[in-house]
């Protein structure tokens, strides 16, 4: 299982960066041959959208910073789009005026320190009554690729083909992990020597521990869940380690209770405090 | 297995046929419980291999679309003659950046958010969507300026904006579009499926769907079998959570007679798992399909 899961990632990666190799801009001398035709063609024909340059440079700067402040409202940054077309009427749909069509869609971007690539298919069928739109397919890559908790919820969404539901909850996703990361690296700050991040700000554990108490150590798992309906939520739960001596002398088995007495604790207090007084249990004794 | 027979009225013949579709229906059901069983534990297995061959094929396709841009560079490169030096238009490359900037706005609608510059602010457009069918859209007009207000808008009375706008319009918009979202979007599927329900189920229907206008709370009563009028289940969902699509809590009641076998006792908390887990069109679904399956097995 182990080693397929590691050839899905391997490939989602590969998958990646072949994408970009296909989207850099051509070169410079195809371009300006590319370049040279086009530019024949606009100045043979009759268009009236011919602007002058200054018109030009000044909707599209309209147009950007459009864009810009979508990307501020939205929290999610795309910086790349392409679509094809294709035709699938038939001669007998044409005599029914029903009008089928697939839409093939590439679109790239990131949300904060997500990056996504999207390849997705819609097919649309007009008749007399109405449009009817269905995405038909859906591939997601996601980096960072080690992301436990992304590739779940990017299978949730391939399967459901939901579009709308991955974007809102790589949001809330994105929200919580960037909440995690400043709450571990606000209590790194304040307790330097109590806290440790053994794998950084940015993993789903924090540490607690002092050299006063050597053996005692209290962890703090800290998941982020997607669930079905892709609702986004954090899981917090308490791992202790103790001498085998203490838990001997532990009459009334609060070490463990300890696991479940945290779940309590979190719904009393919330994550921030309940977090910050497990840390200052092990701070007491330095400030005296 | 023998079953006893609550509904023998006169003579052994009766019993017997009813009893015989009773052991086929719980024979079926069995069959099809296993298979799931194993289907599922497959498919685990077997799902990631088929997602290992789609990677693979899409890698590979990418591959080979990277050669050939690069055999098309190479052949370029043997075309152009060194000494022709060709001055890329200003205009030309100021339409391409502005086709490009076009295109991603325009892309901006797949993300199920979208917004446009106004006078006064921005309008910022919801569309919802389910099981991948695209949904009604909704939008919300804001004015921006200390505090940001809302002008106007199309979202539904029944849903709670105001609460929501209250709580993170001004600290947090994202967060107060995509919660906004979420209540939308799970409003649309909830509609989309008791619209479902009425128009290509009606026929497991007796008396009409009872629904609230927030789609939250309905209420039918049900037959499994369209022309059997003997058994009538009663269904009451609650969709207490308003972001979701599944309900919260579910009630099946059994019409009809008074004592239930055992295997209609079964039914009806099958009934009830399934409404909890599965979409309220997609539940009706399967039952058309086990009738089908049964009509199948009673004729062969």
């Amino acid at each position: 299982m182990d080693a397929e899961l590691a050839e899905v990632r391997a490939l989602q990666a590969e998958i990646a960066a072949l994408r970009r190799a296909c989207e850099e801009p051509l070169a410079p001398w195809e371009e300006t041959s590319r370049v040279q035709k086009s530019f024949r063609e606009i100045y043979q024909s009759d268009s009236e959208g011919w602007k002058s340059s200054k018109d030009l440079r000044s909707h599209l700067g309209h147009l950007e910073s459009e864009l810009s402040f979508l990307s501020t409202l939205t929290g999610i940054n795309i910086s790349n789009y392409s679509m094809k077309t294709e035709d699938l009427t038939s001669t007998e749909m044409t005599e029914k005026s029903i009008k089928k069509v697939v839409q093939r869609h590439r679109l790239s971007g990131n949300c904060h320190m997500v990056t996504f690539q999207l390849e997705f298919q819609i097919l649309e069928i007009q008749n007399k009554e109405r449009l009817s739109s269905v995405t038909t397919d859906l591939n997601i890559i996601m980096e960072p690729t080690e992301c436990s908790e992304l590739s779940e919820f990017v299978s949730r969404a391939e399967e459901r083909r939901d579009l709308f539901m991955f974007f809102r909850s790589l949001h809330f996703f994105v929200e919580w992990f960037e909440y995690r990361k400043r709450t571990f690296k606000h209590f790194k700050e304040k307790y330097p020597d109590t806290v440790h991040l053994s794998e950084g700000a940015s993993s789903h554990c924090m540490g607690i521990r002092s050299a006063s108490r050597p053996g005692f150590e209290l962890l703090i798992i800290w998941k982020i869940k997607i669930d079905e309906e892709g609702k986004v939520s954090p899981k917090l739960d308490l791992l202790t380690k103790v001498p085998r001596r203490a838990l001997e002398l532990d009459k009334n088995r609060v070490i463990e209770t300890a696991p479940l007495s945290f779940r309590t604790l979190l719904g009393v207090l919330g994550i921030e405090a309940a977090l910050e007084s497990l840390i200052k249990l092990f701070c007491t004794e330095e400030n005296n | 297995m023998e079953q006893t027979n609550t509904l023998c009225q006169d003579g052994e013949s009766k019993g017997g046929v009813l009893a015989h579709l009773e052991r086929l229906e719980t024979g079926v059901d069995r069959s099809r419980k296993q298979c799931e069983e194993l289907q599922s534990a497959q498919a685990v297995g077997s799902a990631l291999a088929t997602k290992i061959h789609k990677l693979r094929c899409l890698r590979d396709k990418l591959r080979a679309e990277v050669k050939q841009r690069q055999a098309r560079v190479k052949a370029s490169i043997a075309n152009v003659e060194p000494a022709q030096t060709v001055e890329i238009s200003e205009q030309e490359v100021l339409e391409k950046k502005q086709e490009n900037v076009k295109a991603i706005l325009q892309a901006y609608r797949f993300t199920g958010l979208s917004g446009k510059l106004t006078s006064r602010g921005v309008c910022v457009c919801i569309s919802t969507a389910f099981e991948g069918n695209l949904l009604d859209s909704y939008f919300v007009d804001l004015v921006i300026q200390k505090p940001l207000q809302i002008h106007h808008h199309s979202v539904p009375v029944f849903i709670p904006l105001e609460e929501i706008a209250a709580k993170y319009l001004q600290t947090d918009i994202q967060h107060f579009l995509f919660t906004l979202c979420e209540y939308l979007s799970a409003y649309s599927g909830r509609k989309y499926q008791a619209d479902q329900l009425q128009s290509d189920f009606a026929a497991f229907l007796v008396g009409p769907l009872q629904r609230n206008s927030l789609c939250n709370l309905l209420s039918f009563t049900y037959k499994v079998d369209p022309r059997d009028q003997a058994f009538l289940f009663c269904a009451r969902l609650l969709y207490k959570d308003l972001t979701v699509t599944l309900p919260t809590d579910v009630t099946v009641t059994c019409q009809g007679t008074e004592a239930l076998s055992t295997s209609w006792e079964e039914q009806r908390a099958a009934h009830e798992i399934l409404f909890c887990t599965k979409p309220l069109h997609q539940v009706f679904s399967s039952f058309a399909k086990k009738r089908e399956m049964l009509n199948m097995s009673l004729v062969s």
